[in-house]
């Protein structure tokens, strides 16, 4: 890899927002290979957080800071990317289940998806199976939905979710992943969704090799 | 509802600390500072949006909200409080735009908030309890004590859409989410006032916030009882050690050995799995539990019922006699300390007369962490470093003030303490990290020689004396047998010996003044009574002798006492009598009549069979033939025969008591060797007091370093087939 490219990713690791822009300028300017500098500088360097978050190396603050980091590189980057290469590991529709209001780790587990190079689409929170549906419908590209739910007693509303998505005719192009608080890999599977994280570094990582 | 009382004057309280808290930044990251930039900049626009309001009412419980917790018509307090609608909009704002870093500090910012308001509510809830003269039992909250419907039932009873402008969904939740809700029971007595958050029973272990309410332990040992507090989400077994109630946990703590047992004699303990694979149903129900695996929710009362090991019989000595001769005034003191796995030995040492004038043996209080070097590592690398470092200081500062009692001497005329002990004790004590040593490839922090200051190691000015470590050779061969070493004339002698502990390590040496060569064995805690069924310490009812004719074993016991199990000379005696009366095939088969429920050895005070089962031939098998190859391969490669070997010395408390011809019954130690066995006893311990003695230990020690060699069995090309070869009985 091009040392300029690897201080990008240095600085994206250490969450250095201010200093990325221009060193992404800087390996742009070498003739770096704009791909390449998404991938190896900041795609790759938000899977090292992620795993260094996973081990509990880092806490939620450094992995924020990252990922802050990388956008500010991204915008710097994004004009000379070709059209669709920052969501180039597909697109994604995350959504909290219908009844349950919580945002924030669904919120965390978005930009941690986001970060590691899909295209998110954010329903929020409180979302009906059909608004779900409709939105697949309109982005038939989609290749993962993910679905939160926060309490016990939203589980059986994601179970109703994840039914409805397992009935509907385009459910062999889609993969279904689950998370939240009171969610095991055991319901996981009971529901038949296809798999489960435990928390937002996780998820990233298994987008990805769900879409493998 | 009878009355409502709406709370509007709140602070808008945002400690900075809790904020951090709950994201989980500490004050070493490298994004503190970016972090604090961050929290000062949003805290003003934050409390902008922060409208805090409260609702406390006295109502009764309804139908729907009836469980273990509540009854129906019980009188209780719902509260209610939220900080309002504004502020989750606000941290929404940032999480739209793709500020994460902003919208996770104002999420925490608003629970700051809200937690905060938990002071004043609590003020108000004193207040109307003082007018009404009730006090407040328990705080409760869904869904960790009551199910989530009480959120409906409190909005319902307090009106919130009304008083508070909140609203609730069809699954119980609240919006804004930043809303919270309790059900307070009431009771007539009006000094007790337990209305705070109590995180006991939450399953988020992992959670920033964590805070648990005290709960009270009574423990009833035989006449004495006493009282602990535990503060923590804790089992009974690690409330007790951290308060200093030592326990024994022979497994480390992991439902295995049953030897915490305690009886719940008031209070609730949940059955656990491993309470059912150790109880019967009868024992189930009279209260037994294991206290290792119990997690006490409230105030509990239990009976300990764990063994008398005042009795238990620990080597200090080392065959010399320790005789003191009044006519000699000395110099000043040292003190020579052996830190063995189970068991601590200590002896002052005179100046002047170069002679041990006082000892003191006392129990590794760290075994509360588990048996063996391995789960003292473990437990160390899981977190509890400290407490392990503080068991064993304060241990050693017992035995230092023991001896210096016994003698009527002041704490000055103390000079140097020399320590033997193995390479994890050794880290334990110096506060070492364990994390290399449980791992291949076994690295150790500092095996050489350490020299510090008391008030380094110990972590007090009791003494200002030089503590010196002996230095191991590696993670498996430690200061302990370099001691031990030192103590045989390994340095000096030209003739070759052996030297065999017997201990979990089963560390072993042949050398003579040219050359020396060690290794370690798995021999695991067998032979000290442990993975044995009725295994046990030296301790008074332990059987120690064994006999068996016709059929019928006739035992003896350490103090007379009536049995309570077998202790490792006990295990030895019983293996060799089962061999010679052929109770067991070479095989290690235990004849058919005895194959399932074991052999018969004797009976407990209550009754209870202490039998010799199948499963602890098999024990015995391990470790006598990990020990035994050990032994060969060490003759092999050193290139001698057993012929060539002058002496062979056992250390360790087990060897000294060792009934050396049963020994070579089970074929621990070759027929060979008759003859030429010397018990050293506790050569850590001798080694420890030569290096204070001597003049050049120093130097010795250091040749004893220079020419060993260590070799790894589990890399030897014939320990295998010698290890095979001997788990049969000749």
């Amino acid at each position: 890899m091009s040392p300029k490219i690897q201080e990008v990713a240095d600085l994206v690791a250490k969450g250095k927002a201010k200093l990325v822009g221009p060193a992404v300028q800087a390996a742009l300017d070498e003739g770096c290979d704009p791909t390449e500098i998404l991938n190896g500088g900041m795609i790759d360097a938000m899977a090292v957080v992620g795993e260094k978050f996973k081990n509990n190396e880092i806490f939620v603050p450094e992995m924020l800071v990252a990922a802050r980091a990388m956008k500010k590189g991204v915008e710097v980057l994004k004009p000379h990317l070709s059209a669709g290469s920052t969501g180039a590991m597909g697109k994604l529709i995350i959504a909290t289940v219908a009844g349950d209001l919580h945002d924030i780790g669904k919120n965390l587990v978005a930009m941690m998806i986001e970060s590691a190079g899909f295209e998110v689409i954010d329903l929020g929170v409180d979302v009906p199976i059909e608004k779900i549906i409709e939105c697949y419908k309109a982005n038939p590209d989609t290749k993962i939905i993910c679905l939160s739910a926060l309490l016990t007693t939203t589980m059986p509303s994601m179970r109703d979710t994840v039914a409805a998505l397992n009935e509907s005719d385009f459910r062999s192009n889609i993969k279904i992943m689950v998370g939240g608080a009171p969610i095991t890999q055991e319901f996981a599977d009971e529901i038949g969704a296809d798999g489960y994280s435990e928390d937002a570094a996780s998820a990233a990582t298994l987008a990805k090799n769900l879409v493998k | 509802m009878e009355q409502k009382i709406k709370i509007t004057k709140f602070q808008k309280k945002i400690a900075r600390e809790t904020v951090f808290q709950l994201l989980n930044c500490k004050e070493d990251s490298p994004t503190y500072q970016q972090m604090k930039e961050e929290f000062e900049e949003l805290l003003e626009p934050v409390k902008e949006k922060l409208a805090p309001e409260a609702v406390i009412g006295f109502g009764k419980v309804p139908e729907e909200l009836v469980c273990d917790k509540l009854k129906l018509g019980e009188d209780v307090i719902y509260v209610l409080a939220t900080v309002g609608k504004e502020v989750s909009r606000f941290s929404s704002e940032f999480f739209d735009e793709g500020d994460f870093l902003k919208g996770m500090l104002i999420d925490a910012m608003a629970d700051a908030c809200l937690f905060a308001m938990d002071d004043e509510i609590e003020d108000e809830l004193k207040r109307v309890c003082a007018q009404r003269h009730i006090g407040i039992v328990s705080r409760l909250e869904a869904p960790e004590d009551i199910p989530m419907a009480a959120q409906k039932a409190a909005f319902d009873q307090l009106e919130g859409e009304k008083n508070l402008g909140i609203s609730i969904s069809p699954s119980y939740m609240y919006d804004p989410v930043k809303t919270s809700c309790q059900v307070m029971r009431v009771s007539e007595d009006a000094t007790v006032f337990k209305a705070q958050h109590n995180c006991r029973k939450c399953k988020a272990k992992g959670c920033t916030m964590r805070n648990i309410q005290p709960i009270t332990i009574t423990v009833q040992n035989k006449d004495k009882t006493f009282q602990i507090v535990s503060k923590e989400y804790e089992t009974i077994l690690d409330a007790m050690n951290k308060q200093g109630a030592y326990f024994s946990a022979v497994c480390g703590g992991k439902g295995n050995c049953g030897k915490c047992k305690v009886r719940l004699l008031s209070g609730e303990l949940e059955i656990t799995p491993a309470d059912k694979k150790h109880f019967t149903q009868e024992e189930l129900d009279k209260g037994y539990r294991l206290a290792c695996r119990a997690y006490p929710t409230d105030d509990i009362t239990i009976s300990m019922t764990t063994q008398d090991e005042s009795g238990f019989s620990i080597q200090v000595g080392h065959g010399t006699q320790e005789e003191e001769d009044s006519r000699i005034t000395e110099s000043g003191y040292d003190i020579a300390i052996d830190i063995g796995t189970t068991t601590l030995a200590f002896q002052l040492v005179g100046k002047t007369s170069k002679k041990p004038v006082a000892s003191f043996a006392t129990l590794n209080r760290q075994r509360a962490f588990g048996a063996d070097v391995i789960s003292r590592i473990q437990a160390s690398c899981d977190g509890k470093k400290a407490e392990l470092q503080k068991s064993i200081q304060e241990d050693l500062m017992t035995g230092i003030r023991a001896l210096i009692q016994e003698k009527e001497i002041e704490p000055s005329q103390i000079d140097r303490i020399a320590i033997g002990g193995n390479t994890t004790m050794g880290h334990l004590l110096m506060g070492f990290s364990c994390e290399g040593l449980g791992v291949y490839p076994f690295t150790p922090v500092d095996i050489g020689l350490i020299e510090r200051p008391f008030q380094e190691v110990l972590g007090n000015t009791y003494l200002d004396a030089t503590v010196i470590l002996l230095p191991g050779i590696s993670t498996y061969v430690g200061g302990d047998i370099v001691s031990g070493l030192y103590d045989c004339d390994f340095g000096t002698n030209e003739k070759t010996a052996l030297l065999v502990d017997l201990g979990t390590n089963g560390e072993m040496a042949i050398g003579n003044c040219q050359r020396i060569i060690t290794t370690s064995t798995a021999a695991g805690p067998a032979f000290e009574g442990g993975n044995i069924s009725w295994g046990m310490g030296s301790v008074q009812g332990a059987i120690c002798n064994v006999k068996i004719e016709d059929g019928k074993a006739n035992v003896t016991t350490i103090g007379d006492k009536p049995p309570v199990g077998l202790c490792g000379t006990g295990v030895i005696e019983t293996m060799a009598e089962l061999i010679d009366h052929e109770y067991v095939d070479e095989t290690g088969r235990l004849e058919d009549e005895y194959f399932e429920e074991g052999f018969e050895l004797a009976k407990t005070a209550e009754g209870k069979k202490i039998t010799f089962t199948q499963q602890d031939v098999r024990e015995i098998q391990l470790a006598k033939s990990a020990v035994r190859a050990g032994i060969e391969v060490l003759l092999r490669r050193f290139g001698v025969t057993y012929d060539q070997v002058d002496a062979v010395y056992l250390a360790g408390g087990f060897g000294y008591h060792i009934n050396q011809e049963k020994s070579m019954v089970i074929g621990l130690i070759p027929h060979e060797f008759d003859g030429k066995i010397k018990a050293v006893g506790n050569s850590s311990l001798g080694g420890a007091l030569r290096y204070l003695t001597e003049e050049n230990a120093k130097e010795e020690i250091h040749r004893i370093l220079e020419r060993s060699a260590e070799i790894d069995l589990s890399q030897d090309a014939d320990f295998n087939d010698l290890y095979m070869e001997h788990m049969f009985f000749e």
